[in-house]
């Protein structure tokens, strides 16, 4: 309300003062064009007693100047540029100007003052000095400031007090309106109601306010029965859910286990079978053994990885510092051992360190740098490059090799379980390796990606979650 | 011998007394007089005469002296060049009454009053404005009279005589001066 009354006090200030600044300038008109008419006057009178050096006649005719309060002064001079006559006949000759000047008035900061030629027909005689001071207008000045001055005041009253009837009969119902709203959203209480405010449209208003609240009431509480029960069936789901799981994983734990121990049997004696009886089996027999034992420890690798497999299931992280160049670096000699008979560049360069499991990180990196030694063993000089880079604040390692690649038309089998794109003549192998690492890659929020050129190698990409 | 030489002396000096006595005396107008030739410009610019006085434009407004010259050069000095309602000014000089012709402003330079009286009674009919500063010139019929007071030039005007005479004085002039009525014939 305030800032109302300071703008229209404001604008009612501008409009007063452009009117006084206007009457100022009319006043000072119109005073001129009074000395002006009165001097016409005196001058056109004064002419014979100019003509006729005739002092008493003129000081007479000056003195009628009397009529005009504000004239101060008064006089006139001859041809030769002397003072002939003057008004008021007291006043010292030298508060007169020396010279008579050219027609016309002006102002001076206190006074105006001017002159008239004396005329009698063509022929100029003289001419008349008058000066007056400002009171007039400045009592025009006065009177009017007062005016405005009165106005300003009456008119802020009178606003200030529609303003408070306004603000009582509009202002102060919107507003309450608005805290009411206030309070519903700050405290999501949808049982607060607005005071009810009559029959005007201010109550209609507050009454369809209220409705709506009303509204919004049963909604809010339909809603969150809904939740309720959405929240229920999302535990039983979930409770089927776990069960459903642990059942499978218990059984694929004891088929596994199961599935052990008689590969074990088939194993163990085919080894003793080999080392006792190796002489006595002809060369069909040693290559048909050579086979029975091959394929053992194939399914034992099958069953590991199986198992690992659905062991991930239920581990649970234990996240901690990694040196993942250390670690790297370790994984490389253990299984770069078995390949001393090849030729292998190694480039491993700096790896940020991360916060992870440990443990399954590492079943990550022997993935992959294993695949990436599998399936560079036909190309003749293999080079395995591990780096790692930022991108939009999440390290991404990788592992690029230069073997055998894929077609990346079959990308969506490559992170399958049992899921191959090679035939085991090829390069041999579970299917289950990359899965695994997706597994593990995923249990700690991050992502898994590769690309690939058929016969120019392979990158395998990784981030981990923060 | 002697008596000869002492008459001769005696007779040349009459003689030149008599010349000095019928001879005008040629001295400069004094500024009494050049104060009137001024007046007497002015009084054609605050009197109407009526329109067959001056009925062209080029017609012009004459000031007439009649007797006695006081005013020297002084009032052609102040006339010339100038116009008074588009009527160019001439000053004329007359000697006797029968010399003056058309004129607008007369000064009649006479003191005796037996003549001043007839001179004026002669004059009436023709529109001329009579100004004179003899004592009695208002009682003998002039209508402007010329005196000194309070050590300035003044003047009585006689406005009944100037109406007779169909000759309008501006209120302004008659304002300045002592007005009076028929003379106290």
């Amino acid at each position: 309300m305030s800032i109302i009354l300071l703008v229209s006090g404001t604008m009612l200030l501008l409009t007063c003062g452009a009117f006084v600044i206007y009457e100022y300038q009319t006043s000072r008109q119109i005073v001129k064009r009074n000395l002006s008419i009165i001097g016409e006057i005196i001058s056109a009178n004064s002419t014979a007693a100019l003509a006729f050096e005739n002092h008493k006649d003129a000081n007479e005719m000056l003195a009628t100047v009397r009529a005009e309060p504000y004239i101060i002064a008064a006089g006139i001079y001859d041809m030769k540029g002397n003072l002939f006559s003057q008004y008021p006949l007291t006043l010292p000759a030298n508060t007169f100007p020396v010279r008579p000047g050219i027609k016309g008035y002006n102002f001076t900061p206190s006074s105006l003052e001017g002159f008239e030629p004396i005329f009698q027909g063509n022929k100029q005689l003289g001419t008349l000095y008058l000066k007056s001071d400002l009171g007039a207008i400045y009592e025009r000045f006065r009177l009017y400031g007062a005016i405005v001055i009165l106005i300003m005041v009456i008119s802020f009253l009178l606003a200030y007090l529609l303003s408070r009837i306004l603000q009582k009969g509009i202002s102060a119902p919107i507003l309450s309106l608005a805290e009411t709203a206030k309070i519903v959203s700050d405290r999501k209480d949808y049982s607060v109601r607005a005071s009810p405010q009559g029959k005007d449209e201010l109550g209609a208003l507050t009454d369809a306010f209220n409705q709506m609240l009303t509204q919004i009431q049963v909604q809010n509480f339909e809603l969150s029965e809904f939740n309720q029960k959405l929240e229920q069936k999302v535990s039983e789901r979930t409770l089927e859910l776990e069960v459903a799981n642990k059942e499978l994983e218990s059984f694929s734990y004891s088929v596994s286990h199961d599935l052990r121990a008689p590969l074990r049997s088939i194993n163990g004696f085919s080894k003793i079978l080999n080392e006792k009886y190796y002489n006595i089996l002809n060369e069909d027999g040693r290559e048909l053994l050579k086979i029975i034992i091959g394929n053992a420890i194939k399914m034992g690798r099958l069953i590991d990885d199986l198992l690992a497999f659905a062991q991930l299931g239920r581990r649970t992280l234990a996240k901690m510092k990694v040196d993942m160049k250390a670690m790297v670096l370790n994984v490389w000699e253990d299984l770069s051992r078995a390949e001393s008979d090849r030729k292998i560049e190694f480039i491993l360069k700096d790896l940020p360190d991360t916060y992870a499991d440990a443990g399954t990180i590492k079943q990550v990196w022997i993935n992959l740098i294993s695949n990436a030694l599998k399936y560079t063993k036909h190309t003749e000089k293999t080079v395995i490059e591990i780096s790692s880079e930022e991108k939009d604040g999440t390290v991404i390692y990788c592992v690029k090799d230069n073997g055998t690649g894929f077609d990346m038309q079959y990308y969506h089998k490559l992170f399958g379980v049992f899921q191959r794109l090679h035939s085991q003549e090829e390069f041999e192998g579970t299917g289950v390796g990359l899965a695994i690492v997706q597994r593990i890659i995923e249990k700690h929020g991050g992502k898994v990606w590769a690309t690939a050129k058929l016969n120019e190698g392979a990158s395998f990409y990784f981030s981990l979650g923060s | 011998m002697q008596v000869l030489k002492t008459k001769f002396h005696t007779g040349l000096l009459l003689f030149l007394l008599l010349c000095s006595w019928s001879m005008p005396a040629q001295t400069p107008p004094n500024r009494e007089y050049q104060v009137k030739a001024a007046f007497l410009f002015n009084f054609a610019q605050f009197v109407e005469w009526p329109p067959a006085a001056l009925p062209e434009l080029s017609t012009p407004l004459v000031i007439g002296i009649l007797g006695e010259d006081p005013f020297g050069s002084y009032l052609e000095a102040i006339i010339s060049g100038e116009k008074i309602n588009g009527h160019p000014l001439k000053v004329e000089h007359y000697r006797s009454l029968e010399e003056v012709k058309t004129c607008q402003i007369l000064f009649l330079n006479i003191t005796e009053p037996k003549k001043l009286g007839q001179v004026i009674a002669s004059l009436k009919g023709r529109t001329i404005l009579t100004v004179g500063d003899a004592p009695d010139f208002i009682q003998e019929g002039g209508m402007i009279r010329f005196f000194i007071g309070n050590n300035k030039i003044q003047f009585q005007i006689n406005q009944e005589e100037a109406k007779s005479q169909r000759l309008i004085i501006s209120s302004k002039l008659l304002r300045l001066a002592k007005t009076e009525g028929p003379g106290k014939k």
